[in-house]
């Protein structure tokens, strides 16, 4: 959904998938002066509706969009989940948290975007890699600073602009050039170009306007501001450990043609802004109440993650969050990572992890079957079988059980 | 001063031209629904704006609506002259038979294939599997379920853009016409219709008919329809679904 994969030509089509889904997932970037949240006012009021032309042909594109999103089935149905997400955004939503809608979508990336009419889409790769509901607020607030900048129909405008000036140039340049005899081509180009660069260092220069108002909005709702540079933290981790485990170079990137600002620039504007904003009412993580939301979810998304066969990425998100301690769950999801991955070696890696998930709270009856085959593997018949009869005890109705039971020889 | 204007002008649209084009494909066995049939009309998915200077297109509200409605009107009107039983629908809820969650699934089913047959009959990247077999796309049984709950015997779904050049789109025209004098001719789009029908047979879930408008114009204030208007909205379906034609087959034996 970034504007940086439908560049140009500047259709409808950028207006909804580009400019309208401002994502918080960051593309590289160059610098850009760091904004203060003390800077960032609200441009809305509460139960804003749009009185210009645009802006309301914009709102009702995106009223068939949310039609459209609200109704499709990728969407997590959890309709306490999705209340807890809607009570974050009014939260920390200033003075639109009434106009703030919430949507999640079962997607294993690190994602969210906001339409201009006030909803927002996260994905659900977001909230696994969420260690606390201060780094999900941080986020939620994020996006709704698209929404209280009035960021979508302000790029929208600017992008007229810029793209009306370009066409009368070239077109003046044509006619001129043809007049007077100068081929102007090339300087057209340059304009060309310029335009498009212009275009994206708007999009960056918004991106650092909403990390300051979700800052500034994060901390009024007495969140640690610090979390939302972790989120940048983590994630420019992940990214290391996802290149380097494949053997690839990580990509400093320094890019003219990126929407967000780079994530390293964007982490240290946010650690620099965090203190500005932090006082002794600023302390509230709310790790367990976060962690009781996504209970249910948990597991299915490891499974997503892991499926993605993106090694470095899925161990670093698991290690990361048994930052906060190891349970069955996590380390039975570590060996699913190495027993996918298959090279040599990884399958003893995998029995360890399978071997420690059983002894820990939150092992899941998978982790049994996956220690008894590996027990079975190794030779050791005895106390393989009785791990998988612990599987068939825990999960008698798993799609496998018969196929389990039979191998068992009952 | 005026003949000056008409030669550019004539030289323009001879040089230039703006067009309307349709082009109809059809099942080899498709007939023309006749008689006793029953239709239902899928709520049309209309989108108008205003082009912009830079070639954008900026969704206009009320435009919308305006077309919307005016298409509604005209749909009835020109089904009403063909016999059969029609039903159209305006939003998704209160089909009998079906809840609109069923309404949104066919649409979004549709979507797809009618994207598909978009994309591998009109834009030419054409299947080989599929060549000279006319239209030969399904949307399966949910589709005849869909006709089963309902009742009903085809559902026609409508897609229309339309859009207008804006004051500067429109001034940008002018200098590219006017640059032809001195011997540098830009022609600039002035915005236009795009629209497509597409008629499926909810008794074996077959898409059956479809059919592609396009019009386009690089005169200034030249315009070929505007569904803003009744008139133009009656013109926009007339051309799509005036004059169905059979499949090969049927005009065959014929």
């Amino acid at each position: 959904m970034s504007a940086l994969e439908q560049q140009l030509p500047l259709t409808r089509r950028m207006l909804l998938g580009g400019l309208g889904g401002a994502c918080c997932a960051g593309i590289t970037g160059t610098a850009q002066a760091r904004i203060r949240p003390a800077d960032m006012k609200p441009l809305v009021t509460p139960g804003h509706r749009p009185s210009d032309k645009d802006e309301q042909g914009l709102w009702q594109q995106y009223g068939r969009v949310e039609e459209e999103i609200s109704g499709s089935n990728l969407l997590v149905e959890d309709p306490a989940l999705t209340a807890y997400l809607g009570q974050i955004a009014e939260r920390t939503g200033g003075p639109a948290a009434r106009d703030l809608r919430v949507y999640l979508a079962r997607i294993p990336e690190f994602n969210a975007f906001m339409a201009p009419t006030g909803f927002m889409v996260v994905f659900s790769g977001l909230l696994l890699r969420m260690r606390d509901e201060a780094q999900l607020s941080g986020v939620i607030a994020h996006e709704g600073g698209h929404f209280l900048r009035r960021h979508q129909i302000r790029a929208w405008r600017d992008t007229k602009r810029k793209t009306a000036a370009l066409t009368f140039l070239a077109m003046g340049a044509g006619v001129g050039g043809a007049a007077s005899g100068v081929y102007a081509g090339d300087l057209v180009r340059l304009a060309h170009l310029g335009t498009i660069l212009s275009l994206f260092s708007y999009s960056r220069e918004l991106e650092a306007e909403a990390d300051a108002m979700g800052l500034r909005q994060l901390a009024e709702a007495g969140y640690d501001p610090a979390a939302m540079a972790e989120t940048w933290q983590q994630l420019i981790e992940e990214t290391q450990a996802s290149a380097a485990m494949r053997n690839k170079r990580w990509k400093r990137g320094y890019s003219l043609l990126a929407t967000h600002p780079a994530p390293e620039e964007r982490m240290v504007d946010l650690r620099a802004s965090a203190r500005e904003v932090t006082s002794p009412r600023t302390a509230e993580r709310g790790r367990d109440r976060y962690l009781a939301a996504i209970a249910a979810h948990r597991k299915g998304w490891l499974d997503d993650q892991v499926k993605l066969n993106d090694p470095g990425a899925s161990l670093y998100l698991i290690r990361n969050l048994a930052h906060d301690g190891w349970n069955g769950l996590l380390r039975y999801h570590e060996g699913e990572v190495w027993r996918l991955r298959g090279q040599k070696g990884d399958s003893a890696l995998a029995g360890q992890s399978y071997a420690a998930a059983v002894t820990l709270p939150e092992a899941p009856p998978e982790a049994w079957r996956a220690h008894g085959q590996q027990l079975l593997r190794e030779g050791r018949s005895g106390e393989g079988k009785a791990a998988l009869q612990r599987y068939l005890s825990l999960a008698p109705n798993a799609p496998d059980a018969a196929m389990v039971r039979h191998a068992l020889g009952q | 001063m005026k003949g000056a204007a008409l030669i550019l002008l004539s030289a323009g649209a001879l040089a230039l031209g703006g067009c309307v084009q349709t082009k109809q494909r059809a099942d080899l066995e498709f007939a023309p629904p006749q008689g006793d049939y029953s239709l239902m009309v899928m709520r049309p998915d209309v989108t108008v704006g205003s082009l912009t200077a830079g070639g954008m297109v900026e969704p206009r509200a009320d435009w919308t609506e305006q077309a919307r409605a005016n298409l509604l009107r005209a749909l009835a009107e020109q089904q009403s002259g063909r016999g059969g039983k029609t039903q159209i629908l305006e939003r998704r809820e209160g089909v009998s038979g079906v809840d609109a969650e069923t309404v949104a699934n066919l649409e979004r089913l549709h979507n797809a294939v009618g994207s598909s047959i978009a994309l591998h009959k009109y834009m030419g990247a054409t299947l080989p599997t599929k060549r000279r077999q006319g239209l030969d796309w399904t949307l399966g049984e949910d589709a005849v379920k869909f006709g089963r709950a309902t009742g009903m015997d085809y559902a026609l779904f409508l897609h229309a853009e339309d859009s207008f050049a804006s004051s500067g789109r429109a001034a940008l025209q002018v200098i590219g016409l006017a640059g032809c004098i001195i011997g540098f001719c830009a022609p600039v789009s002035g915005g236009g219709q795009s629209a497509y029908a597409s008629l499926v047979d909810l008794r074996t879930g077959e898409v059956v008919w479809f059919n592609v408008l396009q019009t386009s114009s690089q005169l200034p204030g030249v315009r070929f329809g505007d569904i803003r208007s009744p008139e133009g909205a009656a013109q926009m379906v007339e051309r799509l679904l005036g004059r169905m034609k059979a499949g090969r087959n049927v005009r065959e034996r014929q």
